[in-house]
């Protein structure tokens, strides 16, 4: 875990007063933040708090109204996802985006031929796509049809994509929503696991055990504005996030 | 573990390997039924009479022309309903070079398929940011545009009186084919537009056209450059089309604006691919094979009505197997599940 005090000089992520406007509605507004190497963000907030907003911001899938988006110190405000993607920042997709007509295998291949350090032939990408599945625990499912995999292996399936571009930052928003208990915790497992290998997390999450568990600091979205950001203790004792977002049920069930 | 994440340089022969291997016996087949089917078709072409020369000529013709349409309609998901312009701005390069300037037929065939590559370039790059109906409807009236564009600059082209390619005597820069030797060019020409579509489907652009086509947003988040791929697919599919074009206006020799921009040609690529399969390198070859020979048949046994047949009998192959004949048939055998009934449900609920 790296503190705050111990940052190294250029950030992976910085974000600068992001704003998103949606016709009347602003989405996001005024956020900042930044990310060191090494470290995992937790992102949580309440639907429509504007976390999905801010993934697609930094990974170029939508263009910020105002504001700047800055990857290892590198201005990539509007660029396109490809751009961004080679700039060796990788994401998945809340509502999953697998290529329906490809196999499991190919999917995961497609980010091994045309990511960073990419393989130089399909065949070598198919090879790095067998061994991606076998890291998050597909393996078995590599010659299926994505469709035909469960909510899980399909979550499974976006994280193994977006590895196979060798990211140095990975953005998940909300891989582990919808997952049994064991299938959270081997989830949780492989975060930690990437972050091993130098991969900087950012993690949009709804399950707040899990957010809890894995995040060296956690940062809250309310309507589109950073509400706090802090250690997850800091972040669970602030009575500001109990009311605006975790509500009275929670409060609950934590005395229980 | 690690040394995944981190992603590692495989060796520097590494393509050279893939190469190989890729030649070896268990994916060769289909390289060398194709090898066998040219040859046969060479062949062939000893055997039979001039006016079955004259079919399968225009068989080749629009095999090429359904391999074309199926690398932007068929593996990028660009339904483009304007390809006819492709095959009339090589018809008219050519017929332009050869009788206003002398050009031989071989140096104004380069030429063609450049002319129909920067004008797929041109359009695709405000066009192919439309989707769907819109892309369609876009291209359409690009076609329409190229159209009136050649009618209109009379003093080059000849307008609508059209043009005639100086093919006989002192006068021609380049001796007409003849009937075999235009037999030859389409058997090439088919050939060609067979290879650089199945070495394009194996290849990583193959695969980066699959991914556009299934969702775009996805396809940027692993790196792939979207408007190359979209722009690139186009300008193969038009090159294709423009040599077609080319060819096609040396053996008709003379020609109008709406012969070669007939908007029929763009139709007919995009049933043959249908009909076929799209997405695939045999779907389309079946299709146009298919329906080329069918409307022939019709046409000689059937008299009148033949038209009012063909069409209905495309709608009945649309109607029961909407995702098209190959496709359903591969699908079948690998699943070993034939029945036509379950293959219309699945696809029309
Ligand atoms: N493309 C869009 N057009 C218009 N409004 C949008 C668009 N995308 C998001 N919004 C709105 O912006 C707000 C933030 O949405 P966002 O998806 O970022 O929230 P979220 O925090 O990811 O929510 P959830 O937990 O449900 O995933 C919501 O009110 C949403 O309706
Ligand atoms: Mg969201």
């Amino acid at each position: 875990m790296i503190a705050p005090s111990e940052v190294p000089s250029v950030p992976v992520l910085e974000v600068r007063h992001l704003a998103k406007r949606f016709g009347g509605l602003w989405a996001l507004r005024d956020v900042s933040f930044s990310v060191s190497e090494g470290e995992i963000l937790g992102v949580i907030g309440p639907n429509g708090a504007g976390k999905s907003t801010l993934v697609n911001l930094i990974t170029g899938h939508a263009r910020p109204t105002t504001g700047q988006v800055l990857i290892g110190g590198q201005d990539v405000t509007g660029q396109r996802p490809w751009v961004i993607a080679h700039d060796r920042v990788a994401r998945t997709f809340q509502i999953v985006k697998p290529f329906r007509g490809l196999t499991v295998r190919e999917n995961v291949a497609i980010g091994a031929m045309h990511g960073n350090e990419r393989d130089r032939s399909v065949r070598d990408s198919l090879a790095t796509a067998d061994e991606l599945l076998d890291l998050v625990g597909i393996a078995k499912h590599a010659n299926a049809a994505p469709m035909q995999l469960s909510v899980a292996d399909a979550r499974r399936l976006e994280l193994a994509k977006a590895l196979a571009t060798r990211p140095r930052l990975l953005l998940i928003d909300e891989v582990m929503a919808g997952l049994r208990h064991h299938e959270i915790e081997s989830a949780v497992e492989l975060i930690h696991r990437l972050r091993d290998a130098g991969i900087t997390v950012v993690a949009v999450e709804h399950v707040m055990k899990a957010i809890v568990s894995v995040s060296d600091r956690i940062l809250v979205l309310h309507h589109g504005s950073i509400l706090t950001l802090g250690s997850p203790r800091e972040v669970l004792s602030d009575p500001r996030v109990i009311e605006a977002y975790l509500g009275h049920r929670y409060v609950k069930r934590r005395s229980e | 573990m690690a040394d995944i994440l981190r992603g590692r340089a495989r060796s520097r022969q590494g393509l050279f390997v893939g190469w190989i291997r890729a030649l070896t016996p268990a994916n060769s087949w289909p390289a060398l039924a194709g090898l066998l089917v040219f040859a046969a078709m060479l062949a062939l072409q000893q055997l039979i009479e001039p006016g079955t020369q004259r079919l399968l000529t225009s068989v080749f013709l629009f095999v090429a022309l359904a391999q074309a349409w199926n690398i932007i309609g068929g593996y990028t998901g660009y339904a483009s309903f304007g390809q006819v312009a492709f095959f009339g701005l090589g018809a008219y390069t050519v017929a332009v070079l050869m009788n206003n300037y002398h050009v031989s037929f071989w140096a104004a065939l380069p030429l063609a398929v450049l002319v129909g590559v920067v004008f797929a370039v041109a359009i695709g790059l405000p066009l192919l940011r439309l989707r769907g109906h819109y892309f369609a409807i876009a291209t359409l009236g690009a076609a329409e545009g190229a159209r009136e564009v050649i009618n209109n600059l009379t003093s080059v082209t000849g307008g609508g009186g059209g043009i005639t390619i100086p093919t006989f005597g002192s006068d021609a820069p380049t001796p007409y084919f003849g009937k075999p030797g235009f037999y030859l060019a389409f058997l090439v020409l088919a050939a060609v537009s067979v290879v650089v579509a199945a070495v394009l489907a194996r290849s990583r652009f193959g695969y980066a056209m699959v991914a556009v086509h299934e969702d775009e947003d996805a396809a940027g988040a692993v790196g792939i450059n979207t408007t190359v791929v979209k722009v690139v697919a186009f300008g193969v599919s038009a090159a294709i089309v423009a040599c077609a074009g080319a060819f096609y206006a040396f053996q008709q020799i003379e020609f109008y604006p709406t012969d070669v921009f007939d908007a029929s040609f763009t139709v007919l690529m995009v049933i043959m691919v249908m009909i076929g399969g799209s997405g695939s390198v045999v779907g389309p070859l079946a299709g146009a094979v298919g329906l080329q020979l069918l409307s022939q048949f019709l046409r000689v046994n059937l008299g009148n009505f033949n038209q009012l047949i063909f069409g209905a009998i495309i709608v009945l192959v649309v109607v029961f197997f909407p995702q098209g004949v190959v496709t359903y048939l591969r699908d079948a055998w690998r699943t070993r599940h034939f029945s036509i009934l379950d293959n219309v449900r699945r696809y029309r609920l």
